[in-house]
């Protein structure tokens, strides 16, 4: 019985090594992927004039939806850095989405906000919509005050009242830069199949911010926002660019992306019973045209940016990788027809059976993988010159894949001027290996276990704010 | 990082050439990193290089520049000032600076840097393609006229990027006489969006609104393409396009194209073609019967009006704003305050149409 036992815990080292190499295997295409992508990015880049665009009627209107949960004490700010945004033809609707803050509030003395007319060009279910208000001041500038439904909803809600052939979708508390617009749009001018485009979030945390626009980008203070920043590199630096690369976006940020809005409509708009709902609308989307033979594309477009607050307590680190691992699994379930199909392409073929077995179940896998090596170390049974040297490989690996990361960031577009600062991310791309990315993994598979239990909801988001602090938003 | 102890039921020679393979790979892997750490350092270290001596070129050509700007007689000051090493820098520094000047200026800009240029030329038709593209359009921006050929060749480049480079520097008002060869390769980007290529075209200016109405009313052209030049006629506003446009709107058609001629009509249109767009008022396409309703109430008379009143109430909301529209449009605006105020299914469209025309 004993033995079997053993033999088991080995199978099981065989299935860990297994998605080990998997994992980075895939890690270190999408980098190898994202070196080629980001080259040709910046000769397009260098090709385009943002000038010529701003000021041409070539660029489409766009409405910028802003949910807004009590978000009283920096909606004002955030919504002024939004009306000085160069782009030729915007407006901005911000859904107040039953705040008991006085968001409203302060929204409606900021920019004298008054009723108005307007008639809804959907009809995609949301709570109740109360009134809607237009500034007197900012013509483009318009609030719909509804009944809480969570964000999903504020989103389905500001849709309903868009007139424009694109949205983007963002949170209330993101700063885009002055050119993310022109640049995020790019793709919806190159290629009439584009139905979303997501631009990249960088953390905002150790910035200086000015009337809404970060004018002086440093790391953060906290260890634990660092981590985050090394690691949104490399989410998006080397893994977006690399996936957009063979045409298998499945992911488009919540905080930050674009969108064709008849088909979103088409394919009913964001679902209201996930917490993941950026992933899972981009999932339906793709899964939407395939379906019905229409060919469409999502594009990740590196250059545009939202600065976003990252978490920098571990608890509410801990919830925001709980809900994250809850969104994934939810919109992975929900579409698992996708999964090897090649009727969805290079999505379903590649990019969904890697989110499916390699950052769905991976958790459960590391995890358990962790168990394993403890008990095989106690009992004797591992060879301990291997376990080391597997280790020290796999730390090596790690730092490898982040400096990569690190390494492409300098390529393209060198955010962080300061030198001490490119050697304190390589530093961080050595230090995450011990710990944090352990309790990532805890915190996933909890995410995994209270996706099982339908436990649902987004858990209390505590933020500082740019200028202010102890925000609280739960939209 | 995952720990994984392989438990070791295989023989020691096995295990030792397991383990050495391993210990290969943390080396390789090793030297991978310490490569990456290397190259970021090299990368940053040659910016900043980069950018100093730009920024001390930059200091020392500025004023020599805004100089020769104001009087062009002082352009030897500038050649003085670009030493033979950083002739292609001057070419880039010309290149961002013609960016933010038009007219005299930046043809003062273009001969400034046209003794530079010569090196680009061979540049266009290199074997990679981020370099064609720059040269395409430094020398589009910068060489024209001189360099056309080279520019001409760029439509025809395998990559679309460059095609496009190329397109754009033709599309100028100060060339009309490229618009032949840039519309005969519209083909090329049928993927990108109308908006943007109608754009392009439209920047072209009047002197090329004849071969525009000759493309619109070529039915052998593909819809697309002819839709693209409807709406670049749009935006000139080129009142000679009516005719062609209310043409077109009597035979079956690509709805693309329908719309295009519709929104190009609403602009430029007369009384008479009101009765082609009429026609189109009840298409089962729900966008060309909205900008059929909305084309009408700029081109229709008073008659039309109670059409437009029926449809504000279409089941697509997108046909009842711009029927509603329509109804502004005909100068209908005290019927439209009287269904604002009235409890009528379209009392808030009417509302939000007023509105409208008060802040335009």
């Amino acid at each position: 019985m004993s033995e079997l036992l053993w033999a088991a815990v080995l199978a099981f080292n065989y299935l860990v090594l297994f998605y080990f190499i998997a994992l980075n295997t895939v890690y270190l295409g999408t980098s190898f992927l994202a070196f080629g992508a980001l080259r040709r990015h910046a000769v397009r880049m260098k090709s385009l004039d943002l000038t010529d665009l701003i000021t041409s009627q070539a660029a489409p209107p766009i409405t910028l939806l802003a949910p807004a949960y009590n978000e009283g004490r920096t909606c004002v700010e955030s919504v002024r850095s939004l009306l000085t945004l160069e782009y030729p033809d915007y407006e901005i609707v911000v859904i107040n989405d039953g705040s008991t803050d006085g968001t409203l509030e302060r929204m409606t003395e900021a920019f004298e906000l008054e009723a108005a007319s307007r008639v809804p060009t959907a009809d995609l279910p949301t709570a109740e919509v109360r009134q809607v208000l237009r500034s007197r001041r900012y013509r483009t500038l318009w609030v719909i005050d509804k009944a809480n439904g969570g964000k999903a909803d504020a989103l389905n809600a500001g849709i309903n009242f868009c007139q424009t052939p694109l949205f983007c979708g963002m949170d209330a508390d993101s700063l885009l830069e002055p050119q993310a617009l022109i640049r995020v749009v790019r793709p919806f001018l190159e290629d009439g199949a584009t139905v979303a485009a997501g631009g990249i979030l960088r953390i905002v945390n150790g910035c200086k911010v000015e009337r809404g626009r970060v004018v002086d980008v440093r790391l953060p203070g906290s260890l634990l926002a660092r981590f985050q920043v090394l690691e949104y590199l490399r989410a998006f630096l080397s893994g977006r660019m690399g996936w957009d690369a063979i045409d298998a976006t499945l992911v488009v940020s919540g905080a930050f992306g674009i969108f064709k809005r008849s088909a979103v409509v088409d394919a009913g708009g964001y679902a209201t019973d996930t917490v993941g709902e950026d992933m899972e609308l981009i999932v339906r989307l793709r899964r939407h045209c395939a379906e019905r033979g229409v060919t469409c594309r999502v594009h990740f477009v590196p250059d545009p940016v939202a600065w976003t607050e990252c978490p920098e307590s571990i608890r509410v680190l801990a919830r925001q990788r709980d809900r994250w691992q809850r969104g994934l699994l939810q919109s992975l379930m929900r579409h698992r027809v996708m999964l090897f199909n090649p009727r969805y392409g290079t999505a379903g073929v590649i990019a969904f059976p890697y989110f499916f077995f390699l950052e769905m179940l991976g958790p459960v896998i590391e995890l358990l993988g962790y168990v394993a090596f403890v008990a095989l170390v106690l009992a004797g049974r591992a060879e301990l010159l291997f376990v080391v040297a597997f280790l020290c490989a796999s730390v090596v690996l790690g730092m490898a894949l982040s400096i990569s990361a690190v390494a492409l960031e300098e390529l393209s577009f060198r955010r962080y001027p300061r030198f001490l600062d490119l050697l304190r991310l390589f530093g961080l791309g050595f230090l995450e290996n011990f710990g944090y990315r352990q309790l990532n993994a805890f915190w996933r598979l909890r995410g995994t276990i209270s996706a099982f239990r339908g436990v649902t909801g987004w858990g209390i988001m505590t933020r500082k704010g740019f200028a202010v602090s102890d925000r609280e938003t739960a939209t | 990082m995952l720990p994984v102890p392989l438990q070791v039921p295989v023989a020691p020679t096995l295990q030792d050439a397991g383990l050495l393979a391993l210990i290969a790979v943390i080396v390789a892997l090793l030297v991978v990193t310490l490569a990456f750490s290397a190259y970021t350092v090299v990368l940053r270290l040659r910016h900043e290089a980069r950018r100093r001596l730009r920024a001390r070129l930059a200091g020392a050509w500025e004023g020599p520049v805004l100089r020769a700007l104001a009087d062009p007689d002082l352009a030897p000051q500038v050649h003085g000032a670009v030493e033979a090493r950083y002739r292609l820098h001057f070419v880039q520094f010309a290149l961002e600076y013609s960016r933010r000047v038009r007219g005299e200026e930046r043809r003062t800009l273009r001969a400034l840097a046209r003794p530079y240029l010569a090196p680009l030329a061979g540049r266009a038709s290199s074997r990679r393609a981020e370099v064609r593209v720059r040269a395409v359009q430094t020398l589009g921006a910068l060489g024209l006229p001189g360099y056309e050929r080279e520019v001409l060749a760029g439509l025809d480049d395998p990559s679309p990027v460059v095609a496009m480079v190329a397109a754009r520097s033709l599309a100028r008002a100060e060339f009309p006489e490229h618009a032949a060869p840039v519309l005969a390769r519209l083909h090329r980007f049928d993927g990108w969006s109308p908006r943007f290529l109608a754009a392009m075209l439209a920047a072209m200016g009047p002197q090329i609104a004849g071969e525009l109405r000759r493309g619109l009313a070529d039915e052998g052209q593909p819809a697309w393409v002819r839709a693209v030049e409807a709406e670049a006629l749009r935006i000139q506003k080129d009142l000679g396009a009516a005719d062609v446009a209310a043409r077109l709107l009597g035979q079956p058609q690509d709805p693309d194209l329908l719309i295009a001629a519709l929104r190009l009509l609403e602009v430029v249109g007369r009384p008479e073609h009101a009765a082609a767009v009429r026609a189109l008022c009840g298409s089962a396409h729900v966008m060309v019967r909205a900008y059929a309703l909305h084309s009408l109430g700029t081109l229709g008379d008073e008659g039309d009006v109670p059409r437009l009143i029926e449809a504000m109430e279409d089941p697509s909301p997108w046909v009842a704003i711009h029927a509603a529209r329509g109804v502004r449009q005909a100068g209908a605006e005290q019927l439209l305050a009287h269904l604002a105020a009235s409890d009528h299914p379209s009392a808030l469209l009417a509302a939000q149409v007023m509105e409208e025309g008060r802040v335009a």
